[in-house]
């Protein structure tokens, strides 16, 4: 009988892991796949200094108020 | 010089912690939730949910919160009042910082769009937890579906099965249906799940049809809410306030446009069933028929909205 993710063997969740971090790297590429997995204060830091930069550059991030939300 | 986006996620989280100190119910959902969960977005923008009864006491807290000694106001003139009848029908209200270039945006909300549960008993830390934030972000923007996967990937391996509800990667998918339990009443509320893990050619087209109906869906919400927002949108242009009105000011004036311009829950208006079936048909001239048999039954997606 299967179980929960959180109640499988190591080696299972392993791969599960592996299948997971591959997912990220398809859809988010190398870079942002190794950071979504870095520890939360290293990745708000990481993410900080890339959104700081871009505003920086004059990229401007704020979405239409269209009174209601997608 | 803008606020970096240290300064901003503080000022958020502050406002957070102010706004529950008074016994608001509110949360931080959407891009700044998703870092906190695992899947870094780059918004400087937050989205808030805050408990519709609570609209009032939020205002008041928001007219007395300064960043870099300014008040805020609404933005935009499609902006619905903060005001618990409209935001119990769906609305969002904006608010900015000045400078517009460089201050903070926020927009708030009471219905989690998508939402199939309460979002308040799901709150982890400052976010809406990550079953609302994963509701959320199927919309009708294709970026965001990526965000939708890792959120439940993250959700099974801490041992929460509705992440299920919510891998549309096929390859993931097929990863987890090979090794772990799913229980049927999550096969109920999404039939695509009875095709994961048996490699079954079906899974492709079925998931494909299902991201698809969850784009007509949000467009065909969208459009109700831009049709319905016309007459506001108008009535606020025209009332042109001084430029130096203060959010107080700025509110009362919306309150008066929507009471005679605003409808307080269009999708209810509208029609719940009747929103699924025009996204239905619409994703019927574009989806193989056989992919439409795996659909899920959406409505409970939109209960709270039509109460």
């Amino acid at each position: 009988m299967k179980k929960p993710a959180n109640q499988l063997p190591a080696a299972v969740r392993r791969k599960l892991r592996r299948a997971i971090y591959d997912f990220h790297v398809r859809a988010f590429g190398e870079e942002m796949a190794r950071v979504n997995h870095l520890p939360l204060a290293a990745r708000r830091r990481y993410i900080g200094e890339m959104v700081d930069h871009a505003t920086k550059m004059g990229v401007k991030s704020d979405k239409p108020a269209l009174g209601v939300t997608p | 010089m803008p606020y970096s986006y240290a300064e901003l996620e503080e000022f958020y989280e502050s406002l957070v912690n102010r706004a529950r100190a008074r016994g608001i119910p509110c949360a931080i959902t959407s891009g700044m939730a998703c870092v906190a969960f695992g899947v870094a977005g780059t918004t400087k923008d937050c989205d808030l949910l805050c408990a519709p009864d609570s609209a009032g006491e939020l205002l008041a807290l928001l007219g007395e919160t300064t960043l870099g000694g300014r008040l805020p106001g609404y933005r935009g003139n499609l902006s619905a009042p903060l005001d618990v009848r409209w935001f119990r029908g769906g609305w969002t209200s904006h608010f900015v910082w000045a400078p517009a270039e460089s201050g903070a945006y926020l927009d708030v909300f009471g219905v989690a769009p998508r939402g199939s549960s309460p979002w308040e008993p799901q709150i982890q830390g400052f976010y809406a937890g990550p079953h609302t934030v994963a509701e959320m972000k199927r919309t009708n923007r294709d970026k965001d579906w990526p965000f939708v996967t890792a959120l439940g990937a993250r959700m099974i391996e801490s041992g929460d099965e509705r992440g299920w509800l919510h891998i549309f990667d096929e390859n993931l998918l097929q990863a987890f249906g090979d090794a772990t339990r799913r229980a049927a009443d999550l096969c109920r509320r999404r039939p695509v799940l009875e095709l994961a893990g048996r490699q079954d050619p079906r899974l492709r087209p079925a998931l494909r049809a299902e991201i698809e109906y969850w784009h007509e869906l949000d467009r065909v919400r969208l459009g109700i809410y831009e049709r319905a927002v016309r007459p506001y949108r108008l009535a606020v242009q025209k009332a042109r306030l001084r430029p130096d009105a203060g959010l107080s000011d700025q509110h009362d004036l919306r309150v008066r446009c929507a009471e005679r311009h605003l409808p307080l829950n269009p999708v209810r208006d509208f029609g719940v069933n009747r929103m699924i079936s025009e996204a239905r048909a619409a994703l019927a001239q574009t989806i193989q028929p056989a992919a439409m048999t795996w659909l899920p039954d959406v409505r409970e997606h939109f209960t709270l909205l039509a109460e």
